[in-house]
């Protein structure tokens, strides 16, 4: 057992903390959530230099090839730095091509995220669909040797910038829910696709896309017809602790603003944060803070390992959604008058929380993911029941 | 980052389990859990734990430990804890540690082998009335008299007393001094004369006793560490305790056969695990559990690598009682009006142990630092908030 991070692990983490310091500053944020695009195209650039793009991309598809720990370590500094930019949807992308892409898909895009070139991004909720496969309804068609694709998406991350969406749809109505879904590599600019930009309270960029008659090859299919939704769920498994990893960012930072600015206020003649009611807010922070990370680095080692983790990814997606809410509103109390300021920086960091919170699965649905697990696990005996 | 245990240990924790699963018994796990005493049964267990050399795993070996890390002794503890118990001589287990580190080697001769072998329990002598949270307001006071203490005063919640052999006792050595310097620890006989112990008995049924020393002769051999440094010596021991006493494994024991029983259990033309409500917060409570095991594993693999650790034992306890009682609060819930049932009355769920859990989850948000003292420690030590 060894829960310290490695050399070039800490490493990575500096470096990353350092960049965002100097390249991402919140002036640029801000400026970001008014801007159309809401990602600076030199940032991207830099970040793609730096390999950042290709961490978990292997070496010979022009990657860096670290792994998942590594990748989850360089989401959390994004959190911190409140980045924008479509970086976790382009490593899902990665993750799906690495997961089930032909060896030509791979060879082809790969090189490209890993470079910086191609942008990519996930369309998987829909109007009356979330997280259930059984409510998807985004429909794909076989005419001759193409599918069409009709259908809307929603709440997909950068759409509008997207060189590549990665598209969950029905081909095929079965039984199981889970069943006759397929994967669906679709060029971004194809004419049939059109994009709304969906205003949010954090300024973040999202779309509804609308299929009308999508024309898309066969050969752009991802994985088996029919069988996409379990690839889906792998991924989907490593985006939930990426997410959960970003909200350990958002929390971190927000505690330590908090906790740097109880020590400099004065009230009454003393720090606020000499008061035990703010001492004992910031004690409740540090274990939400703490909570969150551990659970998020151990789900991720487990991801790294390979091993069945169910249980750990719900619970560290489940924990820290809900624990960075009460994070960024316990540090907004302990800003008082000035956190609310549109010009504060604690704003920011409290409407971030709440997107990163919804998006894969929040509490709730983790909640019921760790419940189903538990009753299909062996019990041990037990006394209690005797 | 490697969150695994070695084969090796994972060796152990299997051959361990198979032991526990035919040696611990649901009395045996209910003796020490339940602070009904441990008696006979507990201890004949202990001592053949003992004799397969598997206590104190990470005591050096001169003494009659393992020698190994303390892995193996949290692997014990997590095994105990899957099962509904605690080791039944634990307060042992906890001051061992301080007498390895500060005793003399007569002390440690005379002791460690006898913890390890499950010959002897202690009991904590740190609270008195007048000294509570302000542990270094106590007064019980030992004055040296040739080769003896004299130790004269009053201890209040000192809980196991009625079955250990001996008093782990915190005293005033310095007659002139006040606040933490001037205290020292003592092993105590509890046999001694002048000692008398009565019982104060707690809303759930568990026994914790006032104990009176009247001229109480206690050798100076028995001093454990230096004169005058014992809360030093405490405040280490209550950190260990943090971390062998509270542990989310036992829990997990609870919350299982808790949803065991949900999906046997109808209501209103359901089973209770088909309701939403149910799920919902029996996923709540696993979840808290499993952050819970991650926040305890990173303060036992600080323990195990010697690192030096500032609030983390402290966050394990706090999360661990405040989630006991939040699961608590969940099982009763969750059994509506049969909640209140005690365990003697007819229809009575999972035993009346969830209202048990009820009533004595309120002791470990009070002992070994209550839940207010412990965010102290989190915002001071932890965050570095400046003092009021």
């Amino acid at each position: 057992m060894d829960l310290s991070f490695s050399e070039s692990q800490q490493l990575l983490r500096k470096s990353a903390r350092d960049f965002f310091h100097n390249e991402c500053p919140k002036s640029l944020v801000r400026e970001m959530e008014k801007d159309e695009n809401g990602c600076p195209p030199n940032l991207w650039k830099k970040m793609a230099d730096l390999g950042w793009m290709g961490l978990i991309v292997p070496e010979k598809y022009g990657g860096v090839g670290g792994d998942y720990l590594d990748f989850v370590i360089l989401v959390e500094e994004m959190g911190r730095a409140c980045l924008p930019a479509p970086f976790l949807s382009t490593a899902l992308g990665a993750m799906f091509l690495l997961e089930e892409g032909t060896e030509e898909q791979k060879t082809r895009l790969l090189p490209r995220i890993a470079s910086g070139e191609n942008i990519f991004t996930l369309a998987l909720n829909e109007v009356e669909s979330q997280e259930d496969p059984g409510s998807i309804a985004v429909k794909a068609t076989l005419k001759g040797d193409s599918y069409l694709i009709n259908g809307i998406k929603l709440f997909v991350p950068f759409a509008h910038l997207a060189d590549w969406l990665v598209c969950v749809a029905r081909t095929a109505k079965r039984t199981s829910p889970e069943d006759g879904i397929t994967l669906f590599l679709i060029d971004g600019k194809n004419p049939g696709i059109n994009y709304v930009p969906l205003r949010t309270i954090a300024g973040d960029k999202q779309s509804e896309v609308i299929f009308n008659n999508v024309k898309v090859p066969k050969e752009n299919i991802l994985g088996q017809p029919h069988r996409g939704w379990p690839v889906a769920k792998n991924v989907l498994q490593k985006a939930a602790v990426a997410k959960a990893a970003e909200l350990v960012g958002i929390a971190q930072q927000s505690l330590e603003m908090a906790v740097s600015y109880a020590k400099e206020r004065v009230q009454f003649g003393r720090p606020i944060g000499s008061f035990q009611a703010i001492q004992h807010h910031c004690a409740n922070m540090l274990i939400d803070v703490d909570g969150s990370k551990l659970m998020t680095y151990k789900a991720a080692w487990m991801l790294s390992e390979g091993l069945p983790c169910d249980i750990e990814v719900a619970a560290a997606k489940g924990y820290a959604s809900e624990a960075c809410r009460r994070v960024t509103a316990l540090a907004q109390q302990v800003f008082g008058g000035i956190g609310v300021i549109v010009d504060h920086d604690m704003p920011l960091y409290y409407t971030r929380a709440k997107v990163a919170e919804v998006a894969f699965g929040d509490a709730r649905y983790h909640r019921e993911v760790v419940i189903g697990r538990k009753l299909e696990q062996k019990m041990p005996k037990s006394w209690l029941l005797s | 980052m490697d969150f695994k245990y070695s084969e090796e240990e994972e060796r152990f924790r299997q051959e361990l389990g198979e032991f526990l699963d035919k040696e611990l018994t649901e009395e045996i796990c209910r003796q020490n859990w339940e602070d009904k005493g441990v008696w006979e049964a507990g201890r004949d267990f202990c001592r053949k734990l003992g004799a397969k050399g598997w206590v104190g795993m990470s005591w050096p070996k001169e003494y009659g430990g393992g020698g190994r890390s303390i892995t193996y002794d949290f692997i014990l503890l997590e095994e105990l804890g899957k099962r509904g118990s605690h080791y039944p001589l634990d307060v042992g287990l906890m001051v061992g540690n301080t007498i390895l580190r500060h005793g003399s080697t007569d002390l440690k001769k005379e002791f460690i082998p006898r913890i390890l072998k499950g010959e002897i329990e202690f009991c904590l002598g740190y609270t008195e009335p007048q000294a509570g949270s302000d542990l270094a307001s106590l007064k019980m006071s030992a004055l040296e008299d040739g080769d003896y203490y004299i130790i004269n005063g009053q201890k209040t919640f000192n809980t196991e007393c009625h079955y250990a052999e001996y008093h782990w006792l915190a005293a005033r050595t310095d007659p002139g001094s006040t606040g933490y310097k001037g205290i020292s620890l003592f092993i105590v006989d509890i046999n001694s004369p002048g000692i008398s112990i009565t019982p104060m008995w707690t809303l759930s049924g568990e026994r914790t006793n006032e104990v009176f020393y009247d001229n109480v002769r206690v050798p100076k051999r028995r001093l454990v560490g230096e004169k005058n440094k014992g809360f030093y010596y405490v405040l280490e021991a209550i950190d260990h305790e943090r971390i062998t006493v509270f542990y989310p494994e036992l829990l997990e024991f609870t919350l299982n056969a808790l949803i065991q029983y949900c999906k046997q259990a109808r209501r209103d033309g359901h089973f209770l695990i088909e309701d939403p409500l149910v799920r919902d917060s029996l996923g709540k409570i696993a979840i808290e559990i499993e952050v819970a095991k991650a926040v305890t594993q990173r303060a036992k693999w600080m323990a195990g690598s010697h690192m030096e650790t500032t609030y983390e034992p402290t966050m394990v306890k706090l999360v661990v009682s405040e989630l006991a009682q939040r699961l608590a609060n969940t099982g009763m819930e969750i059994l509506g009006a049969y909640a209140p049932l005690a365990e003697d009355s007819k229809w009575a769920p999972l035993k009346g142990r969830i209202g048990w859990l009820y009533r004595s989850c309120l002791i470990a948000l009070i002992g070994a630092g209550t839940s207010e003292i412990d965010r102290n420690v989190l915002a001071l030590r932890g965050l570095a908030l400046p003092k009021g």
